[in-house]
């Protein structure tokens, strides 16, 4: 991927682009894909169309993070990767130091896609591991089983990757807390730069969501991610938002342009976009999007939340919190409203801050979803 | 003018499924008074929650002719009766109009309390009861036993009952000719000033009230002059007539010994009180028919809207109810918890639970309502006596001299076999034992003096459960006694809910509070901060109950870039709290409310 010297280029843009096939939908996920192989061919050609048409758009940013999702971009194969990841080096101005991340299934991660990676400036891989014990791989319906996940790593690093993201996943039915901190444990053993750890959420249009098992219980949750936490903080991560933990240096660039309202451009069915203030999406239909018929639609703004109570939302997500000096000079709003759900936080210990920057703590983290809305409601 | 002798007027006694209004759709199609075009189930009772509950709340009458089978055509007038104990006095009203009942008994099933309570009031009322028996076409039927069990248990011959299908159209027939034949005509003197019985009033926005009655002397028509001789209203007479299955069919006049309407401009139902006497202010009658009773209130509680800005509807709408409910009473009322609502009150739960759903189903409000309450008495040091029924406006107790609640003679009816069962249960309630009698060689009849507060909550319904729904159960009013009182508060994070106070006798408030504090721990969801739940009686803390911390409520996944998602997520929390009140840091959704309101004594 060629890339430009980031100091010439214009305003900063993450680049999302989805792959939307996987071999088999696992039985927890609704990211929009499909299983039918055939239309690999045509769906390569149309993202590459909305690159190119995208990137004369965007002739005034500098791309300095690009995200590869899905789905399983890996299924896609070395030749069409490639010719993706080229497209995007060719359309877009691309800073030097981007970070570009691939999202990788151990089981269609073969030697031959990491080397078509490594060549095209692929310098970050996040990989689905999201246990480390086979029975509850095969309980959420993966297709791989530890072992490949293993190896699937271990030939990552032979091909030169140096900056690797483990998913995990927490609350499975029928983990208990041991079992969960032991595939945490054997993942560290692969020595990742950055673990994304997501509790299980059920989705109604999921299998999974229609099964609707028993879940452990929220305590047992709450009690799970803390015991997490402490562990992966014992490891030399950072707890820098709700669910991800990086080593120092590691955080993912990309990721967190969600929780900074930077601009980001999403391509692929189901993509969201965030482009000056401006949100909108395209269609989760993979037909629609190749035969361009698909033109992404603006997403209906939800009106309680305000800017500012968005601006609270995603950055409380993470460590760095929200600076109330910051909040105040961007939407000039008092924060007084706000400080005093803080410090009522701060009393149960659930909130902390620095100076006028206040945050979450992680006992705050696991309620996030009532804090935000307390202190949202509080501005209103 | 017509013949006195060809008259009939009577009303139907079944228990709750023996077929009444299945037997009453069928005589009304027997006597051709509807088609069956025109048939619509259970055409009596024409009150959607009547239908669905399968209980008559309202009395009714319906006339229809009926050419018998010496050839005579005869009026029959069917006045349909309420089958609960709330509205027993609305029941022996009605008894009162008629000349003969008919028993419908279940042929499987055969007799139940139920039955027999109003049976007694119909023969006391001096009613020829002819007893029919029912669903023979059932597998299980057994006619001769049921017949027998007639005899032995109310002491009236059985033997020659029709036995009939209301469902399958079998025998109806006889059931006709034996209401000719076994119940006796009307008497009365339609020359003699008038005198008619209300039995029951409806309000018609066009017509004003509608006032059902029987005349017993005398004559109605339109122009006359009356008078409601217990409330002292006078109206001039618009018009008069009968009541038949699909409406109204003015008349000429009405003469001693019919059963029908008249509407007079009337605006508030409460000027036509069930029981009272209607006569003419010119040549008025004498003597008032005996047996009235003022509607009096024995139950009130609070009844708020969900939605606050709902207030208004809902006083619209108790407005309507009243209209054709005097025994209906409200006022306005306020709660910290609750806002803007009524203080209501009611005949028995039964009353409150049928107007609750009215305004809920008829007027699409969302109700919340208070615990319901009796009305104490307290003689306060400074020598005055306060009435109240809602514990927020309890004195304190050091300004209490003496505490009273009202007792009630109940009678309880019931199959000697139960006795085991009931006597623990009223005596749980501060019941005091006066008597017990043997009505035959198996039914008894125990009266006890109880406390009206143990009664209204569920003791019918717990009588029912452990009677296998044998026992009837009638109640009056005998005074107020000296009790040992205290008003219960309950507090949430130190603060007090005024909606859930309430008032008890000292031995029964621990209980309840405990229960009530294990209600809302169970129905109020964890919040950020833990949340104590207290009930204290004064300064004092008699039960407690925590609820935890919420440990978890976190979206973990990142969604993309779907920021739009999260949001929306987000807001759908945000509209559940909206449905929550905020009671001072705590939010509590109004189901909580209402499952802690509903709290009965059994659980």
């Amino acid at each position: 991927m060629k890339k430009t010297n980031a100091a010439t280029g214009g305003k900063p843009l993450g680049l999302y682009l989805h792959i939307p096939f996987c071999v088999k939908k696992c039985a927890y996920c609704d990211f929009y894909s499909i299983t039918d192989a055939s239309l690999k061919a045509d769906y390569t050609a149309a993202l590459i169309r909305d690159i190119k048409a995208y990137g004369e758009r965007c002739s005034g940013y500098t791309v300095d993070t690009v995200y590869i999702g899905g789905g399983t971009p890996t299924c896609l194969g070395a030749g069409y990767l490639s010719e993706i990841l080229q497209a995007v080096g060719a359309c877009f101005a691309i800073a030097e130091n981007a970070e570009i991340t691939v999202e990788c299934n151990p089981e269609s991660t073969d030697q031959a896609v990491l080397e078509a990676m490594h060549k095209h400036g692929v310098n970050r891989l996040s990989f689905g591991v999201q246990a480390a014990h086979d029975t509850e791989l095969k309980r959420i319906g993966r297709i791989h089983d530890f072992a490949q996940a293993q190896a699937a790593v271990e030939l990552a690093r032979q091909c030169g990757f140096t900056n690797i993201s483990l998913d995990l996943m927490y609350g499975l039915p029928d983990q208990t807390q041991a079992q969960f901190l032991d595939s945490v444990t054997q993942c560290l053993t692969l020595n990742p730069q950055h673990l994304s750890c997501y509790g299980l959420k059920l989705e109604p249009a999921t299998p999974m969501g229609r099964e609707n098992p028993v879940l452990p219980d929220d305590d047992t949750q709450a009690d799970t991610y803390l015991a997490m936490c402490r562990l992966l903080c014992r490891n030399g991560f950072e707890h820098y938002e709700i669910s991800n933990f990086a080593k120092p240096g590691f955080r993912s660039r990309h990721n967190f342009k969600y929780w900074d309202l930077s601009d980001y451009l999403g391509l692929g069915p189901g993509a969201h976009s965030f482009l000056n203030g401006r949100r909108f999406a395209f269609a989760r239909d993979i037909r629609a999007y190749i035969s361009g018929e698909s033109i992404p639609q603006d997403e209906e703004e939800v009106s309680d939340f305000r800017r500012q109570g968005e601006y609270l939302m995603v950055r409380l997500r993470t460590s760095d919190g929200a600076d109330m000096h910051d909040l105040e000079n961007r939407y000039h709003v008092s924060t007084a409203p706000y400080e005093q759900v803080f410090c009522m936080l701060e009393k149960h210990g659930l909130a902390a801050h620095e100076g006028t920057r206040w945050y979450l703590t992680e006992q705050g983290f696991l309620v996030s979803n009532s804090i935000i809305n307390a202190v949202v409601e509080a501005g209103e | 003018m017509k013949n006195r002798e060809q008259i009939r007027n009577f009303s139907i006694i079944a228990h709750i499924d023996h077929g009444k209004s299945t037997l009453a759709d069928r005589l009304l199609e027997q006597c051709k008074a509807v088609s069956v075009r025109e048939m619509e189930e259970q055409l009596l009772d024409n009150m959607e929650l009547e239908r669905e509950r399968g209980i008559t709340i309202k009395a009714r009458a319906v006339r229809m002719e009926y050419t018998a089978d010496n050839g005579k055509t005869y009026e029959m007038n069917l006045i349909d009766t309420p089958g609960h104990v709330d509205f027993n006095y609305e029941v022996s009203r009605s008894l009162a109009a008629c000349e003969g009942a008919l028993l419908v008994v279940d042929a499987a099933q055969g007799i139940e309390a139920q039955t027999l309570g109003n049976t007694y009031l119909a023969i006391d009322a001096g009613l020829e009861v002819v007893p029919v028996i029912n669903k023979i076409d059932l597998p299980a039927a057994d006619a001769p036993r049921v017949k027998k069990e007639i005899e032995d248990i109310i002491g009236i011959p059985a033997e020659d009952s029709p036995e009939i299908s209301a469902k399958m159209n079998i025998n109806i027939h006889e059931v006709l000719e034996r209401i000719v034949t076994d119940i006796p005509a009307p008497e009365g003197d339609a020359d003699a000033p008038l005198r008619a019985l209300v039995f029951d009033s409806q309000y018609d926005p066009y017509k004003g009230v509608v006032v059902y009655m029987r005349l017993l002397d005398g004559k109605i028509c339109p122009g006359m002059k009356v008078k409601m001789m217990a409330t002292g209203a006078e109206f001039q007479v618009l018009e008069c007539g009968y009541m038949l299955p699909l409406g109204l069919s003015p008349q000429q006049e009405l003469c001693a010994g019919e059963v029908g309407y008249f509407t007079a401009s009337i605006k508030k139902v409460s000027d036509t009180r069930v029981g009272d006497t209607v006569t003419g202010v010119e040549n008025p009658t004498p003597e008032a028919l005996p047996g009235y009773r003022p509607a009096r209130p024995m139950v009130f509680c609070g009844i708020y809207t969900e939605d606050g800005s709902k207030y208004p509807d809902l006083r619209d709408a108790l407005e309507k109810l009243q209209l054709n409910d005097a025994a209906l009473s409200f006022e306005p009322e306020s709660s910290v918890a609750l806002g803007f609502g009524f203080r209501c009150g009611f005949l028995g739960m039964l009353h409150m639970e049928i107007i609750q759903e009215r305004l809920e189903r008829e007027f699409d409000l969302d109700l919340v309502t208070t615990l319901p309450s009796v009305i104490y008495e307290v003689s306060k040091t400074d020598g005055t006596v306060q009435r109240c029924d809602n514990p927020h406006d309890y004195p304190s107790p050091d300004v209490i001299e003496e505490a009273r609640e009202p007792y009630v003679k109940a009678s309880i009816m019931t199959p000697q076999e139960f006795v085991g069962n009931i006597m623990p249960m009223c005596q749980d309630r501060r019941g005091i034992f006066k008597d017990m009698q043997y009505l035959d060689s198996n039914l008894v009849e125990l009266h006890y003096e109880m406390p009206t507060g143990e009664i209204i909550y569920d003791f019918f319904d717990a009588l029912k459960a452990r009677t296998k729904g044998y026992a009837s159960l009638d109640y009056e009013f005998i005074d107020y006694r000296k009790s040992d009182l205290v008003k219960v508060d309950m507090l949430l994070n130190g603060d007090q809910v005024d909606a859930l106070s309430f008032i008890a006798h000292r031995d029964k408030a621990y209980g309840r509070a405990r229960r009530i504090c294990e209600k809302l721990k169970e129905n109020i969801p964890r919040q950020l901060f833990e949340v104590p739940i207290q009930a204290a009686i004064g300064g004092k803390v008699i039960a407690r109950e925590t609820v935890k911390a919420l440990r978890k409520d976190v979206l973990a996944k990142c969604y993309g870039g779907d920021i739009t998602r999260k949001k929306k997520l987000l807001e759908k929390q945000k509209e559940g709290k909206k449905k929550m009140r905020a009671l001072g840091t705590v939010q509590l959704p109004t189901e909580a409310f209402m499952a802690v309101l509903k709290l009965d004594e059994e659980n």
